[in-house]
């Protein structure tokens, strides 16, 4: 695949090393030529000093074939309108831009642009890590807005059902019993042991690990 | 009108002194404190919206709903697309204008963007200073079009080539005309049999080439110091 990567920053850096590693042909852009020094000695790919709103730059680049566009700058308008032109002028498939400011995330709505929101996305899950210790998360989808957890379901629950212990933001998926996965239906009765796979909001989350909690502590 | 004007530099708020002064409404949205420092001095407090251009609060607190015209005249190129962007698909704005920073950005100031009108201050210089270069003697009263036509004020000189010729016989391009003719303090209509004199100030909307060929007809060459000096060089 040839990927063109916008802004040579630490994420642009990484990424753009990352693809040339799985064997994708990678061009990158940044305003400022040693912006590239960041990128390992064992990089291969075109390096393009400019400014991405240029065409002559965007054009050297090879904007015109490329199957996917990534634009990741520190500035979120810059990243909206990169990611903008790529789409609406050069019909670019795959074209993802990172959001640098949670505040500017509705920009890229606008856009209608797939966007990455790496700062959103490491604080939820950092605060995650904190306040849902016991459950683990396996699967962000989107943004994180929903993600699927696996548990292990606790002593304390023996007997009682699938039901008993969800709530409106948190639904089955999956529950693996003597190593064998069943598709959940809310009737079905716990055992200890059971590993048990919700897809469910934060909110939602939140209450199913409180409620885990709360029937450890009733046992 | 209702204009929004996105940034209180020295553009934002000479534009917003010269719509207030012909009695539009006019919002100005500005955060950079050193700026909001001297704008309020020069514009009333009603019409500056202190905050963030990018906040969708402050853009509604700037009646951005029920603009009819938004003005993206800051120093990022980038930012004047997304506000024209933003103006047309979120708050429903029918008409637009940015300025254009830097003329290789130029090409994305169309439609795309939602952009109706884009004001190239370079090229606007440039083009002016070409035609102050090429047109010596000539005024520029007024340019309609985007420049593209200009009604022009030129005066005939003497032993220039048009001293006695008959308006039917000059063979002016086609587009450009003769619109009036000024002579001792009169106005006169031109007519196909009208003769120019020396001394005539003449009007006539026309376009570049046109302009050109006005030049030739109307004003005497210089002849280049070059030339006289016999060095052919210089």
């Amino acid at each position: 695949m040839r990927v063109l990567v916008i802004g040579c920053g630490r994420l642009g850096s990484e990424l753009a090393y990352r693809l040339y590693k799985s064997g994708h042909e990678v061009s990158i852009i940044d305003i400022r030529k040693d912006a590239f020094f960041k990128l390992p000695a064992d990089f291969i790919g075109v390096t393009h000093e400019g400014d991405a709103m240029g065409r002559e730059v965007l054009n050297r680049a090879g904007i015109e074939h490329v199957d996917a566009l990534v634009v990741v700058t520190g500035s979120d308008v810059l990243n909206a309108v990169v990611g903008y032109i790529g789409r609406e002028i050069y019909h670019i498939p795959n074209v993802v831009v990172r959001n640098y400011d949670p505040q500017y995330r509705y920009l890229f709505e606008a856009f209608d642009l797939q966007v990455v929101s790496a700062l959103s996305w490491g604080a939820q899950r950092m605060e995650e890590m904190i306040t849902q210790g016991n459950i683990r998360t396996v699967f962000s989808a989107g943004n994180g807005e929903v993600e699927v957890y696996e548990i292990i379901v606790p002593q304390s629950c023996h007997g009682v059902s699938v039901k008993s212990i969800l709530n409106a933001n948190c639904i089955p998926v999956a529950i693996t019993r003597s190593g064998r996965s069943l598709l959940p239906n809310q009737d079905m009765l716990l055992e200890p042991g059971d590993v048990i796979m919700v897809s469910a909001t934060m909110e939602g989350a939140r209450l199913f690990s409180n409620r885990l909690c709360e029937m450890t502590q009733e046992a | 009108m209702y204009v929004v004007i996105i940034s209180a530099g020295r553009t934002g708020a000479h534009l917003a002194n010269l719509l207030l002064s012909q009695d539009h409404e006019v919002r100005i949205i500005e955060n950079r404190k050193d700026v909001l420092g001297w704008i309020h001095k020069e514009l009333p407090s009603e019409v500056v919206i202190e905050g963030d251009p990018l906040d969708p609060t402050v853009l509604e607190q700037a009646g951005i709903r029920q603009a009819d015209v938004v003005a993206a005249v800051t120093t990022s190129d980038e930012m004047n697309l997304v506000q024209c962007y933003l103006a047309r698909t979120t708050y429903g704005v029918t008409r637009t204008i940015a300025r254009v920073n830097n003329p290789r950005n130029a090409w994305l100031f169309n439609d795309t963007f939602r952009v109706d009108v884009a004001v190239n201050q370079a090229s606007i210089m440039a083009t002016l200073i070409e035609e102050e270069m090429n047109t010596g003697d000539m005024i520029t009263l007024l340019k309609l079009r985007h420049g593209k036509y200009l009604l022009v004020e030129e005066t005939v000189q003497a032993g220039a080539k048009g001293v006695g010729l008959a308006i039917k016989d000059t063979h002016l391009p086609e587009h450009c005309v003769i619109a009036a003719i000024s002579r001792k303090g009169e106005i006169i209509v031109p007519r196909g049999l009208t003769v120019f004199e020396e001394g005539d100030q003449v009007m006539a909307v026309t376009d570049a080439e046109g302009a050109r060929v006005l030049c030739e007809l109307f004003e005497v060459p210089e002849i280049p110091a070059a030339r006289t000096n016999g060095n052919g060089h210089s």
